[in-house]
């Protein structure tokens, strides 16, 4: 009933929404699949070059690197972020004292962008190495891999952590009364009943931490912009550098296959993401 | 949850340890401000932790330096403006169209629902070049109308979350004000926008965050000739000039991260509310 | 009743999207009122209707300020906008790529010579019949493809080692005593053996490789090797290069960092401005850097106590004068308008005649600009530069131009930096050279 009365308003309705989504996404991203099989510098003189550019994506190495990199990168990131994020969850909900005040400072890098994070952690972080003496993030694949796994954590512990509590506080006292009745020590009930309760907190972090790293630009380009030689560069960092950094009409079409890659995997990750939330679900 | 625990030397422990995280967790952000305070020349990558001395301290100079020298007041309207539009123009529009989508539910907005969930999974750096190039013909390349461009690459989470909220309010309600001769504007005005407004709130602060922070989306964008973003900003700082200014950099970074500090501050309880929401839909 | 209503709540709707577009106005005017160049490109192109504009994408960010200024004369006198941008030092090319996108192009932007000119080709406006091209000094300065002009060069340049003839003096030595690499090397060893005791902290200013800085290393330095090589062949260019003398750029790479104010460790976060800052307070002798410094330099010492000493090379020593050259060639966009075109000539053609525009170049930018209406630099390090030629010398011509790619010179880069702070070995910077080379030749054949 109001479905019908409603369908003729759809130009005040959806019109404008619709038509922004037009312009800002379905048609760039038509015509950035369409451009991956071209050759250009500028739209002006676009030529089709077939599956190309495809061929022409290993041309040199650093894909290979950037997407082993990424790899590497998000599942550890991922780990320890989850991980650290659901213990200073745990250690939240214990009705401790100045919980709120923790967890407001906690949270709190979440609302710092990505050049800025770069920035603050490339300060403090090149301090510590040159203290110690060890070589500075530009210049070791190794620090400026730990480096971002740092920044990342801080970050989105915070945010993680948040999601958790949310879960936590849903497991009815009840079920920890009961299984504390039936004589189960703190680390039986967390494992029996507190994990399993929470299955749909975790997997919304792991989705959402598996996609931040694997998205991750800002951070990356501003911590240590790829270096040295291109080795600390993310999938995304690679792709920009292919698309706007090396001249030659012949890298723009390579940075667009690239992209359009890039998208696959991610929608090959989603769509794992998708099924195993849906079947825990099943089961929970 | 048994909130009053007995004071156990174990919740003592944690306690005097969370706080001791908690000071390490504030520490990178104290370190930019101690540092702003020095002159250039003290920064040093190993001086970093020094804390401001006679000789180094020079007050609010930097913050000067950053404010005239790099035109930063203006970097700030610019992501002011931008982020204000951005988001006020996102959650009218979305809001409206996902009950139209929910509620209409016919072929048409099941397409358009379908893609905005597809939206959301694809990378920027696909659709960079050439929404910066469609952004550039329709000349939707200033702070002022950038908020469209954002419009259309944010509708994907926003549909999507709206719609999920949409979806829990019984129809009752709105078949009655229906009979009651009330237009779908009405409805929407009256009805849905004071049952949606946690989610509205949610969802602006997620997008908030978003757009103030964003980098690459306005550096492609935006008419460089004449705009930049404080992010774009505080990147341009360090390699224009083919110097570094590191006192004026970090002094930027201190005036853009202390309103959203104090914004969080303020708005705290919306915010982490925003999260789990924005967290259990997506 | 109920629609009244809604008119209300849709009045307020509309008001306040209307509000926020009322502060989006008040912005731009109060904006383009604070920023000169913004509000003289506004009111003349509002003035002017039709005729064409100019919007110059900068290469040279020392010189940002004064091509504002010279901008702004230039509106201010013949009503014509003119718009100057400069890339933040490293990413000329990544604006570059992203600006010619856009349909507000620039219209005058530059290259580095052949190699970036086969890149940018089919958008360079053929500029053999322009005004400007009729007053260049010589016609080696026309960057040309077959019978076109595509770039013009607009500076020469010249680098090698700033010196701080005080303190040199103060260590018991004089400019004229150094005039081969071993005597380069045994004074600058001396001087960082008696660094405590002269009050420095050490010979050379840091060899930074921060991205404001290692340009002076992975591309000028890198000339050296490449120039010897060149002539030793007798080419100008190649696909393949050998890396003959490279053994003697580790030994003056090996000399800067050793005899060097700060840790090698350190220099991967040591800006530009470090390495000036060192020298400006005295606390370096040496600091390997250009004629584009004289602006800055001067405003601390008087011409008398600076010099510029070649970066000998232990080759050819006594021959070796300074490094001149270019690598700045201006090109005119072909895709934009043609009255921007014309616009666009007019101005170079006005910076390079006029007396304000090269009284700008060469005395503000403290440029050498090849063109016969110059003012006769002020430039110490450009005069020492003729008396060095004029003295027999030979100077060394600029090859990075043949460089095969940005990309090639940050893969040099990165290795140097990795050699310096011990996390990479010499073997890492020769491959990153020869085979780099080698491979970026390659790639771009494609």
């Amino acid at each position: 009933m109001i479905g019908k009365m409603t369908k003729k308003y759809w130009p005040i309705f959806i019109l404008p929404t619709f038509a922004a989504f037009l312009i800002g996404f379905v048609w760039p991203f038509i015509w950035g699949i369409y451009l991956s099989f071209c050759k250009f510098t500028t739209v002006g003189n676009v030529k089709f070059v077939g599956f190309d550019n495809y061929k022409n994506i290993f041309i040199d190495n650093t894909f290979t690197h950037a997407f082993g990199f990424s790899v590497k990168f998000t599942i550890v990131s991922s780990v320890l972020i989850n991980l650290l994020a659901f213990i200073v969850a745990l250690l939240l909900t214990r009705g401790l004292k100045g919980t709120n005040i923790f967890r407001t400072v906690f949270f709190m890098p979440n609302l710092i962008g990505g050049i800025v994070l770069g920035y603050i952690w490339q300060t403090i972080l090149n301090g510590v190495l040159s203290v110690m003496g060890q070589p500075l993030l530009q210049l070791s694949e190794k620090n400026g891999f730990w480096g971002m796994i740092i920044l990342l954590c801080w970050q989105q512990i915070g945010y993680m952590m948040i999601i958790y509590i949310a879960g936590l506080n849903n497991v009815s006292p009840d079920y920890i009364e009961a299984a504390k009745i039936d004589g189960a020590t703190d680390f039986e009930t967390l494992i029996k009943i507190k994990v399993p309760m929470i299955m749909p907190s975790i997997t919304i972090c792991t989705f959402l931490t598996l996609t931040n790293g694997f998205k991750m630009f800002d951070q990356n380009i501003s911590l240590t912009a790829g270096e040295p030689a291109k080795n600390s560069q993310l999938l995304a960092l690679n792709i920009y550098d292919t698309f706007y950094a090396r001249s030659g009409p012949q890298w723009k079409g390579i940075g667009q296959a690239k992209a359009v890659v890039f998208f696959l995997v991610v929608v090959i990750i989603s769509l794992i993401q998708l099924k195993f939330t849906r079947s825990k679900e099943v089961q929970a | 949850m048994d909130k009053k625990k007995k004071l156990s030397p174990q919740n003592i422990a944690l306690t005097v340890l969370l706080s001791l995280v908690s000071l390490v967790w504030i520490y990178p952000v104290f370190n930019i401000v101690i540092n702003s305070l020095k002159e250039n020349r003290f920064i040093t990558t190993a001086g970093v932790f020094e804390l401001p001395k006679s000789e180094s301290f020079i007050g609010i100079a930097n913050y000067i330096e950053s404010i005239n020298g790099m035109d930063f007041l203006r970097s700030f309207w610019y992501s002011l403006i931008i982020t204000v539009s951005s988001v006020c123009l996102i959650m009218l529009c979305c809001s409206m169209a996902a009950w139209y989508v929910v509620r209409v539910n016919n072929l048409f907005a099941k397409i358009f629902y379908y893609l905005c969930i597809f939206s959301m999974v694809v990378p920027f750096q696909m659709v960079m070049f050439t929404l910066a190039n469609t952004a550039d013909r329709l000349h939707l390349n200033t702070p002022y109308n950038i908020c469209v461009i954002y419009l259309g690459f944010g509708a994907g989470l926003a549909v999507f979350m709206f719609s999920g909220f949409v979806r829990s309010i019984p129809l009752e309600i709105e078949e009655a004000a229906m009979i009651d001769g009330c237009s779908p504007l009405q409805i929407y005005f009256h009805i849905i926008i004071p049952i949606l407004k946690p989610t509205i709130i949610s969802t602006a602060i997620l997008d908030t965050m978003w757009v103030w922070n964003d980098y690459l989306l306005p550096t492609l964008v935006l008419d460089i000739k004449k705009y930049r973003t404080i992010p774009m900003a505080i990147q341009y700082f360090r390699g224009s000039f083919g110097t570094v200014n590191m006192g004026a950099m970090m002094a930027s970074i201190v005036i853009d991260i202390v309103p959203i500090i104090v914004l969080y501050l303020i708005c705290q309880k919306y915010i982490i509310e925003g999260v789990v929401a924005g967290a259990v839909k997506g | 009743m109920k629609m009244k209503k809604f008119f209300a709540m849709g009045l307020s709707a509309v008001l306040s999207l209307g509000v926020l577009a009322g502060c989006g106005n008040t912005g731009t005017a109060t904006s383009a009122g604070t920023d000169g160049s913004t509000d003289t490109t506004a009111s003349a192109a509002a003035a002017n209707g039709a005729a064409g504009k100019v919007y110059y994408l900068n290469f040279k960010p020392e010189q940002d300020p004064q091509w504002q200024e010279l901008a702004k004369t230039y509106t201010e006198k013949t009503g014509v906008p003119v718009t100057v941008v400069t890339a933040a030092s490293g990413e000329y090319e990544t604006t570059l790529m992203s600006e010619m996108a856009k349909s507000d192009a620039p219209t005058l932007f530059q290259v580095n010579g052949p190699v970036g000119l086969a890149n940018w080709k089919d958008y360079c406006y053929d500029l053999s019949s322009a005004p400007i091209a009729n007053e260049l000094t010589s016609d080696a300065f026309a960057l040309k493809d077959g019978d076109a002009t595509y770039g013009i060069a607009y500076v020469i340049e010249s680098y090698g080692i700033i010196t701080n003839k005080k303190l040199l003096e103060k260590a018991g030595y004089k400019v004229e005593d150094i005039n081969s690499f071993d005597k380069l090397k045994e004074v600058a060893d001396d001087i960082q053996a008696r660094k405590g005791e002269l009050g420095v902290k050490g010979a050379f200013a840091s060899t930074g490789m921060d991205g404001s800085s290692d340009w002076r290393f992975k591309t000028h330095l890198a000339n050296l090797p490449i120039y010897y090589e060149y002539q030793k062949d007798g080419i100008g260019s190649t696909d393949a290069i050998k890396g003959e003398f490279l053994d003697k750029y580790k030994a003056v790479f090996d000399l800067y960092i050793t005899d060097s104010t700060c840790d090698p460790k350190e220099l991967a976060a040591k800006t530009g401005d470090d390495a000036r800052a060192e020298f400006v307070n005295g606390e370096a002798v040496f600091y390997q850097n250009g004629s584009w410094e004289y602006s800055s330099l001067s405003e601390k010492f008087s011409d008398d106590d600076l010099a510029m000493i070649p970066i000998y090379f232990g080759v050819d020593d006594a021959k070796q004068g300074l490094c001149t050259g270019t690598e700045n060639f201006w090109c005119v966009n072909k895709e934009a308008a043609q009255e921007d075109i014309d616009a666009t000539l007019e101005f170079i053609n006005w910076c390079v005649t006029s007396e304000e525009g090269t009284k700008c170049m060469g005395e503000d930018m403290g440029f050498v600009i090849p063109f016969k209406k110059a003012v006769e630099s002020k430039n110490v390090f450009v005069k020492q530069d003729n008396e060095i030629t004029a003295s027999g010398k030979t100077p060394v011509s600029w090859n990075f131009p043949t460089m095969p790619s940005e990309n090639w010179k940050n893969g040099v880069g990165s290795a140097l930096t990795a050699y310096a702070a011990g996390t990479g070995d010499w073997d890492g910077v020769v491959t990153a050279f020869v085979d780099g080379w080698k491979t970026e030749y390659a790639l771009s054949a494609h």
